[in-house]
């Protein structure tokens, strides 16, 4: 009987030892920490028809992709802010197995309940419905300030506020802060509808028709548009724009452009599939707007404004 | 404290005195070996800890010596090109007659990869030669550059400035280029006079990001570029600090000397390894997390835990083996001795395991053995005291009757009376013939009952006929043997005790019958008789002998031999009435022949 007893300890003993045993190998690799070893697709699906407005963004995308082991894909709409189209990507690129999406909406009225409702989609510019976070900078201030830059330089004349986006909240959003701003400081405003890809043939009639001496555009296409065309027919209205490209930055710095609102396209690249990765894996994280800066051509070789404009590639 | 260690030392004694040898021996060795292993395991850990730590900030030093060479050697290339651009091409022309376009041109290709410009300025900031863009942009001010202002004022040095964007050139591909400018004042040459000038060589930024980011430091460690203010050259994530969503701590680490330190910043404990690049006064700075090496610590813990384990598990293991090799043979020791208490006849003793466990074996089994042997030994002398003493019962029967008998029969002859002593004389005769048996203890009935005919025939010669006698065995009784000479002593008794004040018609009835199993051999006279309690005591063992005038020491004697010879539950039994006379029985076992040859063959060993 003692010594049925003493084997049955000795198995017990070998038992905890041997689960002992398989619980140190095993336990370590499930409490792992360290960053996830699979790779996580993510699908960037823009408004634009390239990515050359964009690339400051796609700069911070790739560097965020490189450190947190995630594929990107980066995909441009046949026709600019074609809202249609961009939701049949968003959806096709769920289906071929995207783990999130990064979008920068067409429009802000895309009929989302066509997406799976786990799917994970961060977007930039304005917050796309059904979206888990948008990466930003605050439209209404955006719109406000670079306003109250112009208001400080009006002299005469209306103030042409330009929509290139009607659809996109944030275009309204800037515009309708500009045009309030504007019309608190007492400066007449005219607004007109045009798409950034027509601005460029048809700012020089708008700008007359208007008698404007100062023209606002509220995204960087437009701004692009904006300011080649004034190049192009040696206007003399002031141009307020949105972006911080290197062509953007060369206009600044020859006066064809007095002030655009840059914020840091890098930063907000970076964060955005950052919070899509965070989001994938259930992290909490911050959703304050990104800081911005109004910028001219005298002040854009300061320090500060060099790190924002031309980004370092390390 | 005292007495909670001598409580505990109390109960682990009590604890060791219950357990058995195997988880005694099994026990205290994998106790003892335990505690070896955790004690060389926790100093393997320390030591891995400390060496890993060691080897950190070794291969940091190395790699952030490796990265100042190449650095160095960007540099040294960077300050070359400045030679020679000062030395080979500003030296030997005048500027009034001379260009310095082709020199500088020659060398901006032959450095293409690591420049972006190289450009010579008079002293008041106006551009004299530039390559490979030679317009200044309109509102490019060069005299109110930094560099420009540090070659001006400290003219002996070359100088270094941090990153910063080219923008002085006018570029049809609005190219903005990172650079790193070096800067020295030179004297230039015009119709032979000498004036002050800036020669300036605008180094790609690419190139250093390029040799600091082919250095890999160990355990998710990086390292970084500063000047001697701590502004960042480089960083491997410089734009997302530039952007403020990434902290460094380059402004302390400005401050510290070279060398290796912990620091902790943003709540992050890691070590920093800094080493001062040559002619710039700028800083390499290599960060290791320590939490990196804490995670690295981590899973060699757990691995050293898993093989220890797994050690102690084999160890466990082997122990519980061997302990069950030494201990099994003690306890089947143990378990024979066991059985030999508690009596078992047929118990193996094996003999196996150690020698020492062996020998022990051998040692109870020849115990066993010769045990076995005086046991037996005992019994044939406890049955052949046994005998001795039935020998010594029987042998007390005689000498009084023979002497009384053989003087009765001397006085018959003398008397004349020669039939009567022919009779006494044959009778005994016969008595004794019985009597011997050829030495059989158990003889048949019939026999018994003769010698008791024998006996009465002789008394009732010697009492004149003072009493009659009756002998019978009823049916159910032929065949059946019984111990001898047991009824005769009952009649001596009956004689002297019951008839011999009677002056006649006295009776002695002996009555043989079988009740079941037994034999009931019944003696009953008219005599005086006696008071219960004393019949009661006659067979008390405890009573002293009490010689009586009979042939013996009677009924004590024959119920003394019956008991000996059957067991307790047989004997005599005593009824008596005084004035009523007296009945003995004697219960003994209905022996036949084939039964009472035991009792033959047991007397003749």
């Amino acid at each position: 009987m003692k010594k049925i007893r003493t084997d049955f300890i000795q198995l017990l003993i070998l038992l905890a030892l041997g689960v002992g045993v398989i619980l140190t190998l095993v336990l370590p690799g499930l409490g792992d920490s360290r960053p996830r070893q699979s790779v996580t697709s993510i699908s960037v699906i823009l408004r634009d028809t390239d990515t050359t407005l964009w690339s400051n963004t796609r700069l911070g995308m790739e560097q965020a992709a490189g450190e947190l082991r995630v594929e990107l894909r980066f995909l441009t709409l046949s026709q600019t802010n074609d809202a249609a189209q961009q939701l049949r990507l968003m959806t096709q690129e769920l289906e071929q197995g995207a783990n999130a999406l990064v979008v920068v909406p067409a429009s802000d009225v895309l009929p989302g309940e066509d997406l799976p409702t786990d799917a994970v989609v961060v977007s930039l510019e304005s917050l796309l419905p059904g979206a888990a976070t948008v990466v930003s900078p605050d439209n209404d201030s955006l719109g406000r300030q670079l306003a109250q830059a112009a208001a400080s330089d009006w002299k005469s004349g209306p103030v042409l506020l330009v929509q290139t986006a009607p659809e996109n909240a944030a275009m309204i959003r800037r515009l309708a802060a500009a045009r309030q701003a504007l019309e608190a400081a007492g400066v007449p405003v005219t607004e007109v509808t045009c798409t950034a890809v027509d601005l460029e043939t048809e700012l020089e009639a708008l700008v007359t028709a208007s008698g404007a001496r100062q023209v606002m555009t509220f995204e960087p296409s437009a701004t692009v548009s904006a300011a080649a065309a004034k190049e192009k027919a040696s206007l003399q209205a002031e141009l307020y724009g949105v972006g911080a490209t290197g062509r953007i930055a060369a206009w600044l710095e020859q006066g064809t452009i007095t002030a655009v609102a840059a914020w840091s396209e890098f930063a907000a690249g970076y964060l955005a599939v950052e919070r899509a990765v965070q989001t994938l894996d259930g992290q909490s994280y911050g959703t304050e707007a990104l800081p911005f800066t109004i910028l001219r051509g005298e002040d854009m070789y300061e320090p500060d404004n060099q790190k924002l404009l031309f980004p370092v590639m390390s | 404290m005292g007495r909670v260690l001598k409580g505990l030392a109390g109960r682990v004694a009590r604890r060791y005195r219950s357990m058995s040898i195997q988880m005694v021996i099994s026990l205290s060795f994998t106790v003892v070996a335990v505690v070896g292993m955790v004690f060389m395991g926790l100093s393997l850990v320390l030591r891995f800890s400390d060496s890993s730590q060691r080897l950190m900030v070794e291969n940091s030093q190395r790699i952030l010596s490796q990265v100042n060479m190449n650095m160095d050697s960007y540099l040294r290339r960077m300050m070359r090109v400045s030679d020679a651009m000062y030395y080979r091409v500003i030296k030997n022309a005048d500027l009034a007659e001379d260009s310095l376009m082709p020199g500088m041109e020659l060398l901006w290709e032959e450095n293409r990869d690591a420049l972006v410009s190289i450009a010579v300025f008079d002293g008041t900031g106006q551009l004299i030669s530039a390559a490979p863009l030679s317009q200044l942009k309109p509102s490019a001010q060069p005299g109110s550059g930094q560099w420009f202002r540090d070659a001006m004022n400290k003219m002996e040095n070359l100088h270094f400035s941090t990153p910063h964007i080219q923008n002085m050139f006018q570029d049809p591909d609005f190219g903005y280029p990172w650079v790193v400018s070096l800067s020295r004042y030179v004297q230039l040459t015009r119709d032979g006079k000498t004036e002050s000038g800036v020669l300036l060589v605008d180094m790609n930024f690419a190139g250093i990001a390029r040799v600091c980011s082919s250095a890999e430091l160990p355990n998710d460690g990086y390292l970084y570029l500063i000047d001697s203010d701590g502004e960042l050259i480089y960083h491997p994530r410089q734009q997302l600090i530039y952007a403020g969503l990434l902290e460094e701590n380059n402004l302390a680490a400005a401050g510290y000397p070279d060398g290796s330190r912990p620091e902790e910043f943003a709540g992050q404990n890691r070590y920093v390894t800094v080493k001062t690049v040559g002619y710039t006064g700028w800083k390499l700075v290599g960060v290791v997390p320590q939490e990196s090496l804490r995670e690295a610590g981590r899973e060699m813990a757990a691995f050293g835990l898993a093989l220890l384990l797994f050690s102690v598990l084999l160890l466990t293991f082997l122990n519980f083996r061997i302990s069950a090799y030494i201990s099994d043979p003690i306890r089947r020791l143990e378990q024979s001795v066991k059985a030999l208490e508690a009596g078992a006849e047929s118990v193996e003793i094996r003999e196996d395991g150690c020698y020492e466990v062996r020998r022990l074996g051998h040692s109870i089994s020849s115990m066993v053995s010769t045990m076995r042997h005086l046991m037996e030994d005992i019994i044939q002398q406890e049955g052949q005291k046994r005998r001795n003493e039935l020998e010594v019962l029987q042998s007390q029967i005689n000498p009084h009757f023979l002497y009384n008998t053989l003087d009765s029969v001397i006085w018959m002859t003398e008397a004349g009376r020669y039939e009567e002593s022919i009779q006494m004389v044959t009778s005994l005769a016969r008595l004794f013939r019985i009597s011997l048996s050829r030495g059989r203890s158990v003889i048949p009935l019939t026999d018994e009952l003769e010698h008791a005919r024998h006996y009465m025939n002789i008394q009732q010669i010697r009492y004149k006929n003072q009493f009659t006698s009756q002998i019978t065995a009823l049916p159910g009784t032929e065949g059946l043997y019984t111990l001898k000479l047991i009824v005769q002593p009952i009649l001596e008794n009956a004689i002297y005790h019951g008839m011999s004040s009677l002056q006649e018609d006295g009776v002695i009835s002996v009555t043989a019958r079988r009740e079941g199993d037994d034999l009931l051999i019944q003696i009953a006279d008219n005599g005086m008789g006696m008071r219960p309690e004393v019949a009661a005591s006659l067979l008390d063992e405890d009573r002293p002998d009490i010689r009586t005038t009979g042939s013996g020491i009677g009924v004590r004697n024959v119920h003394q031999r019956i008991r000996l010879t059957f067991g307790p539950q047989y004997g005599l039994s005593i009824s008596s009435e005084p004035d009523e006379g007296t009945v003995v029985t004697i219960r003994v076992p209905a022996l036949d022949e084939q039964a009472a040859r035991p009792y033959q063959r047991e007397e003749s060993l």
